[in-house]
């Protein structure tokens, strides 16, 4: 049997098996779906704010539209106490409240300052983040336009008065994922755990279907199996691969740094590591089913690990040794800094090498526990 | 009858290692690992990249006031280049540029621009230093706003008002601290906790499959079978939902304003619905590996549609009726009204009655059980095992 003959014997494994088909082929297209579609609005807008207003004058219902002018915000209501309030925050009608003192307008004209209170439900930090920038935003302008009128009765010449009111401009951007969008910031590592972890499902279902059975696989040598095996799997998870990090990233508008020469290279290892490593768990796997299970379960932390939805710094430091035996972890961070920060080659290089080490470590494992396996089979034979 | 079933079940648990391991150590472990992962609580000390061009007291001044700060740790870098090679690299997850002439221009009246970038392809670290940043800075140029005042010769009294006339105070109600453990840590958890009760019973399920000329078939008494599995795997999976809720509200303490109990009724109605969704898949299937594989496909993605990330309001309708589908965003609203805002028993009682939609399966598994038991003739009442799991 040639190498030709092997890859083709592989192939047609691959597609006779309906399980694999449906992790590989169903898994990517149904996930590239089925993942993003919950962020597809991208930033949570118009929340609902109830308003406690115990000054009821011009300046708080100014204040009032403002806030409700916010998109962030949608003022719901105007409530008469504290108290309703919170009943309607724990009905689940209303995320956040606004309260505006008694005498609110009168200090302000008298110069004694007032307090505006905000509260946001912090059990969801976007709807949280969201009411509090929004009404806060509100705030200030409120809290400027008062400023403005009190210089200007004070005599100030408009312009200047103007100018001490904003005296310094804070220019506050968001670099890389401009819009803030949920998409673009969940997308691109969640994407790369895809295709890992339905990559190792399916190297595990192909190789715990095979060992107990006679076949193909026993007539080669294990090195020739594993490279034909590798080289199957990377062509098919070249095809996946374009179309998550080529059209998906184009279709949920996520913001691409690198070249594509250079994504391809970084992919590279990445596959190969991912797949030696899904022949090395494929030989301890017994059951077909269970591979699916193992990974499943270790899916979760795989993703909160690698360091794209909490900072590494501040994730415990055995935990962040642990997992960079796991090829999606470097994978996901150097693909981040390569494609989405645009940190060039070079320092995504170390992750680079670190991957390749990764697949020549697991390649010799793969090599050695599939001969182990055939020389199994050998004895159960005879 | 029913002793000896529980018997076989208890047995057949007994002599699967993956089943015990999905019992019992594994939950142990992903709970505690998940938990470990998170349990620096508050973002802190994330690094910044400060580029101070200007170098004078003023601009010296808001570096201190930057380093006050707990969320920040302040970095000097010597220009805009390096800095912004270090935020590709994230070494810093933002940066700030301090422009040359700050302090002159704040002195002759001009309006200087402080430019801020932050990192938003990590959203949570990146808008939350934005805000502190800009709370951080505000709060050092009030100071320089308050000395030009004096100097002009303002009263004392009155510098504070006309500076800031209103007084902004935020409250973030019933997470005051913006806990990463109390917001992110119990969604994660339950939804490891969905996970690991539908392998559980998806397994327990497909060793009754019968194996006759390559077709699976049930044995005669498949609803006994069912209920001696609900009956005895609801407890056990109940068990780790108890030790999760103790280990978060009673252990580490986090806040918990309504009772406990409430929510060990929700979890238990949160596994009843599962368990007739992983029926319905089990009794239509009848292939071990397909009936894994599409479970699997079916509750992996369950917490991003919880709504605890991004609010459920703001899906798509396609998602939120997905969300309906995923008994864990049932539970999660029931865990968040009692643990946030403390409802009574009564009102998790109605949350729990949302479940109904689940109850419309039961005609289908009737069904497919029932189509599955007729088998052609022969004796199937003992216990084969199945020749795909052994």
């Amino acid at each position: 049997m040639n190498l030709w003959q092997l890859m083709l014997a592989e192939f047609k494994a691959i597609f006779a098996d309906k399980a694999i088909m449906v992790t590989l082929f169903g898994g990517v297209l149904f996930y590239s779906v089925l993942y993003p579609l919950p962020y597809l609005n991208q930033v949570p807008t118009e929340q609902q704010v109830v308003v406690v207003d115990h000054d009821n004058s011009s300046l708080s219902r100014l204040v009032t539209r403002h806030a409700d002018a916010s998109a962030k915000v949608h003022i719901l209501a105007n409530l008469a106490s504290i108290d309703e309030a919170e009943t309607w925050i724990s009905e689940g009608k209303a995320h956040g409240l606004l309260v505006i003192p008694a005498n609110f307008r009168r200090d302000l004209l008298l110069g004694k300052g007032a307090t505006l209170s905000y509260g946001g439900d912090a059990s969801y930090f976007l709807i949280y983040s969201a009411v509090a920038e929004g009404l806060v935003a509100a705030g200030l302008d409120a809290s400027k336009q008062v400023q403005l009128i009190g210089l200007l009765a004070r005599g100030q010449n408009p312009q200047l008065a103007q100018q001490s009111v904003n005296s310094i401009n804070i220019n506050s951007v968001p670099a890389f994922n401009p819009s803030l969008g949920y998409t673009p910031y969940v997308i691109p590592g969640l994407f790369l755990l895809i295709l890992h972890q339905t990559l190792l499902i399916g190297t595990g279902i192909l190789g715990a279907g095979q060992w107990r059975r006679p076949g193909y696989w026993q007539h080669v040598s294990p090195g020739v199996l594993v490279f034909a095996r590798l080289s199957v799997f990377l062509l098919i998870y070249s095809v996946f691969s374009s179309f998550y990090l080529g059209y998906c990233f184009y279709w949920y508008q996520v913001s691409v740094a690198a070249t594509i020469i250079e994504v391809g290279l970084f992919m590279l290892p990445f596959l190969l590591a991912t797949c030696a490593l899904g022949i090395v768990f494929s030989s301890l796997f017994a059951r077909r089913d269970l591979s699916t299970q193992v990974y499943l379960l270790m899916s979760m932390p795989v993703l909160f690990v690698s360091g794209f939805v909490w900072p590494i710094a501040l994730i415990p430091e055995p935990l962040v040794m642990i997992s960079q035996i796991i090829p999606a972890v470097p994978a996901i961070m150097g693909m981040l800094e390569l494609n989405q920060l645009g940190a060039g080659w070079l320092a995504v290089m170390p992750k680079w090498l670190q991957l390749w080490g990764l697949f020549a470590v697991f390649a010799c494992i793969a090599i050695m526990r599939v001969a182990a396996r055939q020389k199994q089979a050998k004895a159960m034979l005879s | 009858m029913m002793t000896e079933l529980f018997k076989r079940e208890f047995n057949a648990l007994w002599h699967s290692p993956w089943q015990l391991a999905l019992i019992s150590y594994i939950p142990l472990i992903g709970v505690l690992a998940l938990w470990w992962l998170f349990s620096a609580g508050l973002p802190r000390q994330l690094p910044v990249a400060v580029v101070d061009v200007d170098n004078s007291q003023i601009s010296r001044m808001l570096t201190r006031q930057l380093a006050a700060n707990a969320v920040i740790a302040p970095q000097s870098y010597a220009n805009e280049a390096q800095a912004i090679e270090a935020m590709r690299q994230t070494q810093v997850y933002a940066m700030v540029v301090l422009p040359y002439q700050l302090k002159k221009d704040l002195l002759t009246g001009q309006q200087p621009t402080i430019d801020i970038r932050y990192n938003s392809q990590f959203l949570l670290v990146g808008k939350l230093l934005s805000s502190q940043l800009q709370l951080s800075l505000a709060e050092g140029l009030t100071q320089v706003g308050q000395q030009r005042l004096l100097l002009n010769g303002a009263n004392k009294a009155t510098v504070d008002v006309s500076l800031s006339p209103i007084t902004n105070q935020t409250t973030a109600l019933f997470n005051r601290n913006n806990n990463y453990v109390g917001f992110l840590v119990p969604p994660i958890l339950i939804a490891l906790w969905q996970l690991l009760s539908m392998l559980v019973f998806i397994n327990s399920l497909n060793q009754e499959l019968v194996l006759y000329q390559n077709r699976y078939y049930f044995p005669k008494q498949i609803w006994a079978l069912i209920a001696t599995k609900i009956l005895f795997y609801s407890p056990i999976m109940l068990l780790h939902g108890g030790f999760i809720l103790l280990w978060l509200y009673h252990y580490l303490g986090l806040p918990a304003a309504g009772a406990l109990v409430d929510l060990m009724l929700a979890q238990l109605a949160m596994l009843m619905a599962l368990w007739l969704m992983v029926l319905v898949i089990f009794t239509g299937m009848r292939d071990s590996a397909r009936s894994v594989s599409f479970c699997t496909a079916l509750f992996a993605p369950a917490f991003a549609f919880m709504g605890i990330t991004f609010p459920v309001n703001d899906m798509p309708l396609l998602a939120q009726w997905w969300r309906l589908i995923m008994p864990s965003s049932h539970y999660i609203d029931s865990h968040v009204s009692v643990i946030s805002y403390g409802v009574e028993l009564p009102h998790v009682l109605g949350q729990i009655s949302g479940y109904w939609g689940f109850l419309l399966l039961l005609p289908f598994i009737v069904f497919f059980a029932n189509k599955a038991k007729d088998v052609p003739k022969i004796d199937l009442t003992s216990n084969d095992v199945n020749q795909e799991l052994s």
